[in-house]
């Protein structure tokens, strides 16, 4: 126990995971709080974070973002990166919506199109960034010009809708997607869990087969060196372009989910994901190159998540302790804002400590070495 | 078995391999010997996939092949252990050791409980001590030199090529390697082994092949060579035994000392250094490459922070916490690495030549542009630089022009002491000659010069006294007299040794 503990410390979701668990416990105390003072004290009330409706509501807005920081990460464990994320996903929903309102095509068409040109911009991004080498903060930044310009060509306008029979299933938990209200009263907390939660969980799952597979390994060996991975012959060029590939399945399916979370289309959205998406999969603990995890961009994701979902709450909060008090929603942005940059802050100093003791540690084998060969 | 002829290569105009040519038997340990840049890496890495050559030709079995990529030298059985190591820090042992040739099962998926299984059996077999998933950052250098090796031979190469693999090992860990390389010879696997270390030759090798300034000399059974051969060979003299012995002048004591370093250690290669400069004197600090010398040179400067020992600087002791306070207090620093520590590459050569002395002034101070050009145009005057314009861009220079830009701007700030780091690495011979002879002016107007080089020829011909490293340590220090090629080798060989043990 002790020790496996140890073991998960020196792994680099350790940071990520503990700011998401204090986080996470935060906001359910605030949020449980604040729903107790309005509806009087009980213990749904005070455990208020698990109701269907508010977990649902949480999943279902946030789902596109995590799924995008999980892509984000993937690219920073190669070594590369792609701030145009955020409207690759607006591009993804107008195309959603338009293929099947303009042309008359079935609404899933609509999706598999949408899915190829997801992989299509991301493909595009790693020729620029694996094949020709370009910086890839820059080739995607430039991208994003490219891909928001697309994106107003096809929808200039916010419009189009989803039709309910698509949405409804998305927008409910497990028992409104398979029907399960005559389930024996055992089963009940099952209806607790979202749809958009199982989508997360089956991407994960999609993820951990293709972690398991030598792929897996040689992402982390690239990332780290591609001078090395050569030698050992994998081709660096390769499994960069695979995981940008990858990255654009997470980036159709977050676009997918957008679509069904808001049932309309907007040309201009998510911009901010892209660079969002980056702070977040930072502060889950990836480094720059070869080191992190995936569930580095989930704990990540989730904490900014979580972290704006909780200010939200305090701020109720104050105004319900302080009669009269009421700010802007800029405030709550101000504060979560510098939560967040604290978060980084914290990341630089847990991977100073992390070197510290890997120093101490290689000084105390290396004198003892000394000692032996003497 | 393999076969390696008239191999080719240039980096620009650098000729890093000429008709360079080996051959190896099967079953057989082939040591590949040379000194400083004679080419055996660059053989290597040619045989590893990582260099392509201009020219020649590789048979394996009497096939042509050819070897563009690491995948190609897989194919053919090579596996290498570099000197500069191959393993990804950020990855656990056994990622390490399976990376590129992962155990799978039917479904595609990496097995593992067998990876883990056949990691610790060579781990074992190895005697390396840790856990299979230590992430290899965690682990000592000398532990990862044998990682480096045994994930070359968990590959079971037909050819197995050994980069300098024992220079940060321990003798215990070079025992085991030994024993390993035996049993892999019984299997008939040929081996390239490259080391600077002269009794590993003897010890295990079955033949050798010796390269001097990128051409291979000379090749035959080990056991048709004396120690004497073999660095006659790699440099062209004969080492003389019976004179070598540490010898220090003695009417230098009344000399003014400008630095005196004190059993230093700089983590992990300099040991136990002691070495003085007096002033006005040029000293010369020689040695094989990697023996801590740029290391040494930096920590007076205040670039490195020594673990121990200190160092005395005009009388004080001192520790410069960066190379701006050395600058401060008069320490000037040439380093042969130009693009990286020394030449702004797309700045006008005006610019280089003040660089120096506008990090000396206050950070606000007024410039008139007058001054500097005028500054400038003495410095090229004075130091003969060929150059275009005052204005082009210092990347229009030659190699040699380039680094007298360098040692023109240090100079013209008239540095109390200056040290110089392999100042004439790819210079021509005529700049080179010029270096040295601003080098001597300044020595002689009172200024104290300690220079690393690895040209054995260049060190002799300019210091007054020569420091030699091995291992970390003061090996020899030579000067009147004992200031010959031929001590120096031997030094440099680390040879002195035994000798003192003869006498």
């Amino acid at each position: 126990m002790k020790e496996s503990f140890a073991r998960f410390r020196r792994k680099p979701a350790f940071t990520g995971c503990m700011l998401f668990l204090v986080v996470l416990i935060l906001n359910i105390g605030i949020q449980g709080w604040s729903t107790c003072l309005s509806n009087g004290v009980s213990v749904g009330n005070i455990l208020s974070f698990f109701q269907p409706s508010a977990l649902k509501s949480i999943f279902m807005t946030n789902l596109p973002f995590i799924l995008v920081t999980v892509g984000q990460a993937l690219l920073l464990l190669v070594g590369q990166m792609d701030v145009s994320i955020g409207v690759q996903i607006a591009l993804v929903n107008v195309i959603c919506i338009m293929v099947p309102q303009e042309w008359g095509v079935p609404v899933w068409v609509g999706w598999i199109i949408a899915m190829l040109a997801a992989f299509g911009i991301s493909a595009l991004c790693g020729a620029c960034c694996a094949v020709l080498r370009l910086p890839a903060l820059l080739a995607s930044y430039a991208l994003t010009y490219l891909v928001n310009g697309i994106n107003v060509l096809i929808m200039n306008v916010p419009q189009g809708s989803v039709p309910k029979a698509y949405w409804k299933p998305y927008q409910s938990t497990l028992f409104g997607l398979i029907g399960g209200k005559d389930a024996p009263q055992f089963l009940k907390f099952l209806d607790y869990i979202p749809v958009p939660a199982l989508v997360l969980a089956a991407v994960l799952l999609i993820w951990y087969f293709i972690s398991r597979r030598p792929f897996g390994k040689h992402i982390y060996a690239v990332g780290t060196s591609q001078r090395n991975a050569f030698a050992a012959g994998i081709s660096p060029v390769k499994v960069q372009m695979k995981a940008f590939l990858i990255k654009g399945f997470f980036v159709g399916v977050a676009g997918i989910c957008l679509t069904l979370m808001s049932a309309s289309g907007n040309p201009l959205q998510c911009e901010e994901y892209g660079i969002k998406s980056l702070s977040a999969a930072i502060i889950g603990g990836m480094g720059w190159g070869g080191w992190g995890s995936i569930s580095c961009g989930v704990f990540g994701g989730g904490f900014l998540v979580l972290i704006q979902n909780t200010v939200y709450y305090f701020f109720t909060l104050l105004s319900k302790i302080f009669v009269g008090f009421s700010v802007t929603s800029y405030w709550q942005n101000f504060v979560s804002d510098i939560i967040i940059f604290g978060g980084l802050l914290m990341t630089i100093v847990t991977a100073k400590e992390q070197r510290k003791t890997l120093q101490q540690g290689l000084k105390a084998q290396f004198r003892r070495g000394e000692k032996y060969a003497k | 078995m393999l076969e390696m002829k008239g191999i080719d290569k240039r980096f620009g105009a650098v000729v890093a391999l000429n008709k360079a040519s080996l051959t190896v038997k099967e079953g057989e340990v082939m040591a590949l010997a040379g000194s400083n840049g004679s080419g055996k890496s660059t053989m290597v890495k040619v045989l590893a996939g990582l260099v392509a050559p201009n020219a020649g030709e590789i048979l394996i079995d009497g096939e042509k092949k050819i070897i563009h990529s690491g995948t190609d030298s897989t194919r053919e059985g090579i596996a290498t252990a570099f000197q500069d190591l191959s393993l990804i820090p950020t990855m656990s042992v056994k990622d390490n050791i399976l990376l590129g040739c992962e155990i799978v099962t039917k479904s595609g998926m990496v097995d593992e409980k067998e990876s883990r299984r056949l990691v610790q059996e060579l781990l074992d077999r190895f005697h390396i001590d840790c856990d299979p998933d230590d992430y290899v950052q965690t682990l000592m250098p000398s532990t990862q030199s044998m990682l480096e090796v045994a994930k070359a031979v968990f590959r079971k190469p037909k050819i197995l090529l050994l980069d300098e693999v024992t220079a940060s090992l321990h003798y215990d860990e070079i025992a085991t390697l030994f024993d390993i390389m035996r049993e892999l010879k019984n299997e008939g696997v040929s081996m390239v082994y490259v080391t600077h270390r002269m009794n590993e030759i003897f010890e295990i090798c079955d033949s050798i092949t010796i390269m001097r300034s990128s051409e291979t000399v000379t090749s035959g059974p080990v056991s048709d060579f004396t120690l004497d051969d073999i660095i006659f060979y790699m440099t062209g003299a004969r080492p003389k035994h019976s004179e070598a012995k540490t010898a220090a002048a003695e009417d230098q004591d009344d000399r003014e000392v400008v630095v005196e370093v004190k059993n230093i250690s700089v983590y992990p290669k300099v040991k136990d250094i002691s070495m003085k400069a007096y002033k006005g004197e040029i000293v010369g600090i020689g040695g094989l490459e990697g023996q801590g010398q740029p290391e040494v040179i930096r920590s007076i400067l205040g670039a490195v922070r020594p673990q121990s020992g200190s160092i005395c600087y005009m009388g004080k002791d001192v520790r410069f916490k960066d190379p701006a306070a050395g600058v401060k207090a008069g320490i000037g620093f040439i380093s042969g690495d130009r693009s990286k520590e020394a030449v702004f590459d797309i700045r006008t050569i005006t610019e280089n030549i003040f660089a120096g002395n506008s990090a000396k002034e206050s950070l606000f101070a007024y410039l008139s542009a007058k001054k500097v050009r005028k500054f400038s145009e003495d410095a090229v005057k004075k130091y003969n630089i060929k150059i275009g314009k005052l204005k082009d861009p210092a990347s229009s220079l030659s190699g040699g022009n380039q680094q007298k830009l360098v040692v023109a701007r240090w100079i013209a700030m008239n540095p109390n002491l200056l040290l110089l780091d392999d100042p004439t690495k790819g210079v021509d011979i005529h700049s080179r000659q010029e270096i040295h002879d601003i080098l001597r002016e300044c020595a002689a107007n009172g200024m104290t010069v300690i220079i690393a080089a690895s040209d054995t020829d260049e060190l002799l011909n300019i210091s007054d006294r020569v420091y030699v490293f091995y291992e970390g340590k003061v090996a020899a220090e030579l000067s009147g007299e004992f200031k010959t090629s031929e001590h120096l080798v031997s030094a440099m060989m680390g040879v002195k040794e035994k000798v003192q043990e003869a006498e």
